[in-house]
């Protein structure tokens, strides 16, 4: 990693990278998004979006993470950018990006599918249309508070304890022992938690 | 075969006499593809002192078409019983068959 390179960073972004392994990682504030974005492209040279994402973070923070290159020019090899900022949980809303790469709309849209951020857009070309998720469908999945009904339902296979086996635990004789507080996997509430239930809880 | 460094990232390998069925890895394992099944077996007392339960492993498999690699299982187990291993060729027709037992899961890593 050049000293230029990660000094041009620095004066077009306002912020100091850190460099993780030949990427320069830059966190901004959620205000400073689209200028950070658009500072990375010109003058910085990022022409190229390869991805833009989020991690939920709880209890608070998601975190929008934004992968840009440099192409290689000059003699001077191909410079990886990492753009990162975070919005509240509570209220997720990002200035929109698609401006500067028309191809981050469509992460953009994944984005708030499956995390909930909404994306402003200066002109109107926000859609409403679903990108993945089918219509109606309730929850932002990759929230790490979103419970996957398929694990409620399916037998988890860290359930057993030392010396069991799904064949004993079917015939109901698990270790001949008191019937004990199963141990339950992480993030899946019991099925009698949670789920349609006949019974109001 | 080739000149993949020895812990390349290709399968996970079971060492079958180093794993207590502790349950530990298919506990910690986030795609839920570890499957093991054991039975206590006692052991006389020694000349003082009581019996000795110990969990004796039946089956242990793991499900490739689930398994997303993080090795977090062999990161987890506290007797060493799983280790990464080089192989990569175990692509199978059809997904049923990715649910590799014991037999095949020892098989990675050479006699030690």
């Amino acid at each position: 990693m050049t000293k230029s390179w990660s000094d041009a960073v620095a004066g077009g972004l306002g912020v100091e990278p850190v460099d993780e392994f030949g990427t320069l990682r830059a966190d901004v504030a959620p205000d400073r998004w689209l200028t950070a974005v658009r500072a990375a492209r010109d003058p910085l040279g990022c022409r190229f979006f390869d991805w833009l994402t989020a991690v939920d973070e709880p209890p608070d923070t998601l975190r929008l993470v934004c992968h840009l290159a440099r192409p290689p020019r000059d003699g001077a090899q191909m410079r990886r950018l990492l753009l990162r900022t975070t919005v509240a949980r509570t209220e997720p809303v990002l200035a929109s990006v698609s401006d500067v790469f028309a191809g981050a709309g469509w992460h953009e849209r994944e984005v708030r599918e499956m995390f909930g951020v909404e994306f402003t857009r200066s002109a109107d070309a926000s859609s409403a249309d679903r990108l993945l998720l089918p219509a109606g469908f309730e929850g932002h999945p990759l929230r790490k508070d979103f419970v996957l009904a398929s694990r409620v339902a399916a037998p988890w296979p860290g359930a057993k304890e030392p010396g069991e086996s799904d064949a004993l635990l079917a015939s109901g004789l698990a270790s001949g022992r008191a019937p004990r507080r199963r141990v339950r996997p992480p993030g899946v509430p019991a099925p009698e938690d949670w789920g349609p239930s006949d019974e109001p809880r | 075969m080739s000149a993949l460094p020895e812990r390349s990232r290709g399968v996970i390998a079971l060492i079958d006499d180093k794993c207590t069925s502790c349950m530990l890895c298919a506990r910690e394992c986030p795609s839920w593809c570890i499957h093991i099944d054991s039975h206590p077996e006692t052991t006389a007392a020694p000349a003082s002192g009581r019996p000795r339960t110990k969990a004796v492993l039946d089956r242990f498999a793991i499900d490739w078409s689930l398994c997303m690699y993080c090795g977090i299982c062999i990161e987890v187990c506290p007797f060493d019983a799983l280790e990464w291993a080089p192989a990569h060729r175990y692509a199978e027709p059809e997904a049923g068959a990715l649910v590799h037992e014991r037999e095949r899961l020892t098989d990675w890593l050479p006699l030690r």
